[in-house]
């Protein structure tokens, strides 16, 4: 039996505890307890969406969880999360973000520290690219709802005609495209399509472009162009590309709808794309069905393999949540394997988990998951820091001076490495 | 109760809303505009003038100035323009002229991000009908920084010129057909009555027309936004997108107020004098 000091502190930390409880997580008596989920809206043959939420609501008595739809733009929605989450108590208890907000918003202290809440395991049931980007300071902040890979999309019986196989570099894709379109001599048809506006498209486009040619945005330390000179060649190589005519012109001011479509109308042999459009260009409707492949993206002449960038969205916990215990739950319940099956099947999204790749039964709902697999292992997350979207925001209209033939690739390396390090000095002062 | 201090009170109302609406934010982004603060990084300390001493050298500003000061003076000299000719048209015009009236204001009623994306697809340098009318040849309307601001200021000019022919057309509607008949009986006709009763009479209310698109024009955003979020190379880049980046994109709350503060005030300077014309017309008439 313990001494009776110890009884007493022990009888008065249940009472605290009680007492917290009753102050933070009200009891199913005085009403239920209402989650507030928002997430943008899930596009795809049918919502999975609230079958999940009613699931989780059964498994928790007392609990209603009340889902918000957010606008379909990226950029408004992260102006939603920022005003609000900015200006104090916020209206919602979980959230959707974007892959390249998450350290961001660690930063800020928005979202809830995740890491004793979620068992290693756990963790580690998802791709690295997609944990990595959520773990800041060594912590963890998000869990992976869904994922994205860059991909070249490319047409498998154009190919085929001319006994080609899909490029593994860039100067490959260059030559297929002349003898394909030597051969088609239909000027309708175009070479290679990407996504090169002022955008955050545009940005992931000169990204995988750096990759391809074995360098990267940013160091270890933070600082810009650490191989300048491999990335003036990879920027050069993508303005040479609208310069030779082997993509037109207008992929300058191209996203990916304005790239998908005519890819899609089959007036395009190559496309760098997303795996949305692998269902779309499957429709019994479409132009391509059938006859558009997919491969890893090429690589350039000093990179060994080429590299997508990976994407997707991210669940995290409002940092004033006054329902933190259930709200992890509700993440950890919509990122497990149960609820991205459900995703996967009804919505035409990839899960965040390997295992499912390898799924036999989800296989037979998306055959396109084996073939994904290898494409996500080999991607890479944008560069990880939270003040990425100002890197990219500062960066993005260099770059597209660079596209549209304004300025020299070294000229845009020099001035895009003044601003950032501009930045970094007003931010780390 | 004094007349006087009733008059006070029964307009407290509307001070009290207007302040609250209106100074007490303005204030308060002027007073954010005097610091350095991210939130993100916890940075929040005084700054004093340090974002406008920036601004004075950074290139981006006053490319963003420039592109501005252009939007506005071509779209609103365009606008008022042709809203005047549509007007004097419909005003001439017998028949149907109700219809055409609902069909001006068909494309000034359209929300302006929807206006954005049918251009989008008017301008695509494949498929698009721009292109298509102009014999197929693919022009690069919004990826070459030459033809970018002029493709959206065509967009503009097609948006809001109803609305300055809507406000003509009204007046003109007003002007009684019997000052015409008088001058036809002077012997002014044609182009002397439009110098000497028309375009006096309308003037007035093309100034009116003139100050709204010019306020809109300087703080022009969703059309460069939608379609070319700022490019080609910044080449559509407009004051109130780059603050929009700072403010919203990049969370430099300081930053992208003084950048707001600086298209407020010159917002404030264009209304003050266009209102002083106004005014002036007003006396002189």
């Amino acid at each position: 039996m313990a001494p009776r000091p110890a009884r007493a502190a022990a009888a008065l930390a249940v009472l605290l505890v009680l007492l917290a409880g009753g102050c933070h997580e009200r009891p199913p008596a005085d009403g239920p307890i209402t989650l507030v989920f928002k997430h943008a809206k899930i596009l795809g043959p049918a919502d999975p969406v609230p079958g999940l939420l009613r699931r989780f609501e059964a498994e928790h008595p007392g609990v209603r969880v009340q889902s918000e739809a957010l606008t379909w733009s990226s950029d408004e929605q992260h102006q939603f999360y920022v005003i609000n989450l900015e200006g104090g108590s916020p209206p919602f208890d979980v959230m959707m973000l974007d892959v390249i907000w998450v350290p961001e918003f660690a930063r800020a202290g928005w979202i809830l520290d995740l890491t004793a809440r979620v068992p290693a395991a756990e963790r580690d049931a998802h791709f690295a690219s997609a944990i990595e980007p959520a773990v800041q300071d060594g912590r963890l902040w998000a869990l992976p709802w869904f994922m994205n890979v860059g991909l070249l999309y490319y047409r498998r019986d154009l190919l085929a005609k001319y006994g080609l196989a899909p490029p593994e570099t860039y100067e490959e894709l260059v030559r297929q495209v002349r003898v394909v379109q030597a051969g088609e001599r239909d000027r309708r048809l175009d070479g290679y399509l990407w996504q090169g506006k002022q955008y955050e498209g545009g940005m992931v486009n000169v990204l995988e472009a750096l990759w391809a040619n074995g360098t990267r945005l940013l160091d270890e330390q933070g600082r810009p162009f650490p191989e300048p000179e491999r990335a003036r060649e990879a920027l050069a190589f993508m303005r040479s590309l609208i310069e030779r005519g082997v993509s037109p012109a207008w992929v300058t001011a191209a996203d990916e709808e304005l790239t998908r479509r005519p890819f899609g109308d089959g007036r395009a042999i190559f496309l760098r794309g997303w795996p949305y459009a692998l269902d779309l260009f499957e429709l019994p409707d479409s132009r391509v069905r059938g006859r558009v492949g997919v491969a890893p993206m090429p690589r350039l002449p000093h990179g060994r393999v080429g590299a997508a960038s990976t994407g997707g969205a991210h669940l995290a916990v409002s940092a004033r949540t006054r329902h933190a215990a259930l709200a992890v739950e509700l993440v950890r319940f919509l990122t497990g394997a149960a609820a991205q099956r459900a995703m996967t099947e009804g919505a035409a999204l990839r899960p965040s988990r390997p295992a499912l790749y390898r799924d036999a039964g989800l296989i037979a709902r998306d055959p396109t998951l084996p073939a994904l697999l290898p494409l996500i292992l080999a991607g890479h997350p944008r560069p990880i820091t939270p003040y990425y979207l100002m890197l990219s925001t500062t960066l993005q209209p260099e770059f597209s001076a660079v596209l549209v033939g304004r300025k020299s690739p070294a000229r845009a390396i020099r001035d895009g490495t003044a601003q950032v390090l501009h930045l970094q000095e007003a931010l780390t002062r | 109760m004094s007349d006087r201090r009733l008059g006070w009170l029964l307009l407290a109302p509307a001070l009290a809303l207007l302040g609250g609406l209106t100074v007490y934010p303005a204030l308060w982004v002027i007073w954010l505009s005097l610091h350095y603060r991210v939130p993100v990084f916890s940075i929040s300390r005084w700054a004093g003038l340090a974002h406008y001493a920036f601004l004075v050298v950074d290139t981006r500003f006053w490319n963003a100035a420039g592109v501005t000061a252009l939007f506005t003076v071509a779209s609103v000299a365009l606008e008022c323009g042709l809203g005047l000719s549509m007007a004097l048209g419909l005003w001439g015009q017998r028949r149907a002229r109700r219809a055409a009236v609902a069909l001006l204001l068909l494309a000034w009623a359209l929300p302006s991000v929807v206006t954005a994306k049918m251009f989008e697809w008017l301008y695509h340098p494949a498929g698009g009908l721009v292109n298509f009318l102009l014999g197929g040849r693919p022009i690069n309307w919004l990826g070459d920084p030459l033809l970018a601001l002029p493709a959206l200021i065509a967009a503009d000019v097609w948006r809001t010129t109803p609305f300055v022919a809507l406000l003509c057309y009204a007046r003109l509607l007003t002007i009684p057909g019997e000052l015409y008949e008088a001058a036809e009986v002077d012997g002014a006709a044609g182009v002397q009555a439009f110098a000497r009763i028309t375009w006096p009479l309308v003037r007035s209310i093309l100034l009116v027309a003139l100050l709204f698109r010019t306020l809109d024009a300087l703080r022009a955003f969703d059309l460069m936004f939608v379609l070319t979020g700022g490019g080609p190379a910044g080449s559509t880049e407009t004051l109130t997108v780059y603050a929009y980046r700072a403010l919203f994109q990049t969370l430099q709350v300081g930053f992208g107020s003084a950048i707001g503060v600086v298209v407020f005030a010159l917002v404030m300077v264009v209304a003050v004098g266009y209102l002083r014309m106004i005014h002036r017309q007003e006396a002189g008439a």
